[in-house]
């Protein structure tokens, strides 16, 4: 999985690309826990996103945790795969997604 | 009652033993399809019976008679068998009639008069009487193996064997010679056919042997072997499955390596990039998060035994997973989130605990 940062100010988008599952989802938690302080709008954009497990959705989780304190979170871009995933999860009624 | 009796066949090669130890039964009025992937010897169990081979060891029993004895007449078992062979065999020189009329003249000396006339009535039964003077150059591959068919049971033999005999044929042509045979079925004709058409196989017997593994594998009723296969191999055959099978040694498994087999197997297998992706989530979800996650916080049940199993019949894909330690059925005792987007992507699931975990996930 490639992941690249966008900042602009308190704005932070993540683009993500190939995998997010068992392997890789260790790699965005720690991208995250680097790079969330002070951000108060978070993107993620799912564009060149193939694939999610649960193991990316619990990252995901925790980081919709940190930004309900910390401002917003958005999913956007994400593929038919894995917009059913966040159906069939519940996640699309937890995340919001574009 | 018993009309062969195969006792401990086998038929050595010099490269290969495709019989290693038949023994079977066959009754009067059997109609046997004989079904197995290739190289698994049903020719050679046809070709052993009439003794167009000679088997390397074992006895074979018709009405009695023991037709292994070197002493036996086997001029006067043939008759009583008669062969249908995939390349047809029909001497091309000779009419169609006189194909059929050849051997009762010849090898039961009957009057040529009374020969042609049979002979006719025959024809008719297999739907070719207009094409008696025809050569077999003038018919289509569906017609000469009709008359392949009427000239076998010219010799009024108590026992047809059939060594596929719509192999050769093109497609169109396949149903008006299993519907001879299938006729000949109804009549209560004994017959063992190797074949590949299922369906057929499935219809007409009463009877169907499974070849693989040097003989026999399974002997059973159409039902029992297309419906309800009692060994594995049988069941992999019927339902057209590729099988993909890995271990989970330990636990810090090669995932990436993992995905590449899967992968390969999805492309091997045709799958469609969704089904694919569905196959590896819900491996994902069972295995990566589901069990091995418990095994490896109780440092027991290794190793995790996978199996990937899609059928080109129905198009389902089964993943399963065999693994040891205390019961844990990773979709009600593991991640419920994990679970829930298996559950949500299967079609079926089912866990069962008799010593060894065992769960399976039907997409």
């Amino acid at each position: 999985m490639n992941i690249e940062q966008k900042k602009d100010g308190k704005a932070l988008v993540l683009a993500l690309a190939g995998r997010l599952d068992t392997v890789t989802a260790p790699e965005l938690e720690a991208a995250l826990n680097d790079a969330l302080a002070g951000v108060e709008e978070l993107t993620f954009d799912f564009e060149k996103l193939d694939y999610i497990s649960s193991a990316g959705l619990r990252v995901l989780l925790s980081a919709q945790k940190t930004m309900n304190r910390q401002g917003s979170m958005k999913v956007i871009h994400a593929n038919e795969m894995i917009l059913e995933i966040f159906e069939v999860t519940g996640f699309a009624d937890i995340l919001t997604v574009e | 009652m018993s009309m062969i009796r195969i006792e401990h066949l086998r038929k050595e090669y010099p490269n290969a033993t495709p019989l290693e130890d038949v023994c079977v039964e066959i009754n009067k009025g059997d109609v046997i399809s004989v079904i197995g992937p290739s190289g698994t010897g049903k020719s050679t169990l046809l070709r052993c019976l009439n003794r167009l081979e000679d088997p390397t060891s074992g006895k074979i029993f018709v009405d009695g008679e023991e037709i292994t004895d070197p002493k036996c007449k086997m001029n006067l078992v043939r008759r009583k068998m008669g062969m249908v062979f995939q390349s047809f065999n029909l001497f091309d020189n000779l009419t169609v009639v006189e194909n059929i009329m050849s051997a009762p003249v010849h090898l039961l000396k009957m009057p040529k008069q009374q020969a042609h006339e049979e002979a006719l009535t025959l024809l008719d039964r297999v739907g070719l009487r207009d094409k008696a003077e025809n050569f077999p150059s003038e018919l289509s591959g569906g017609q000469k193996q009709r008359v392949a068919i009427a000239r076998a049971i010219a010799m009024k033999p108590e026992i047809l064997l059939f060594d596929e005999p719509t192999s050769a044929l093109d497609p169109t042509m396949v149903g008006e010679v299993l519907s001879v045979i299938r006729s000949l079925a109804e009549e209560g004709m004994t017959m063992m056919i190797v074949t590949h058409e299922m369906k057929f196989a499935r219809d007409v017997s009463n009877r169907v042997f499974y070849m693989d593994d040097g003989g026999i594998y399974e002997d059973g009723t159409p039902e029992q072997i297309f419906e309800h296969p009692e060994k594995e191999r049988t069941r992999r055959f019927i339902k057209r499955l590729k099988t993909l099978e890995f271990e989970i040694a330990d636990a810090e498994p090669d995932y990436p390596a993992l995905l590449r087999a899967l992968e390969q197997f999805g492309k091997s297998a045709m799958l469609s990039a969704q089904a694919l992706r569905r196959t590896i989530l819900v491996f994902e979800e069972i295995v990566m998060q589901g069990v091995l996650p418990k095994l490896r916080e109780t440092q027991n049940g290794f190793p995790i035994r996978v199996s990937i199993e899609h059928s080109d019949a129905d198009g389902s894909i089964a993943v399963s997973a065999v693994y040891g330690g205390a019961r844990f059925d990773p979709l009600t005792d593991g991640d419920s989130l994990s679970a829930t987007i298996a559950k949500k992507l299967a079609k079926r699931t089912d866990f069962a605990f008799d010593g060894e975990n065992r769960i399976i996930a039907v997409i």
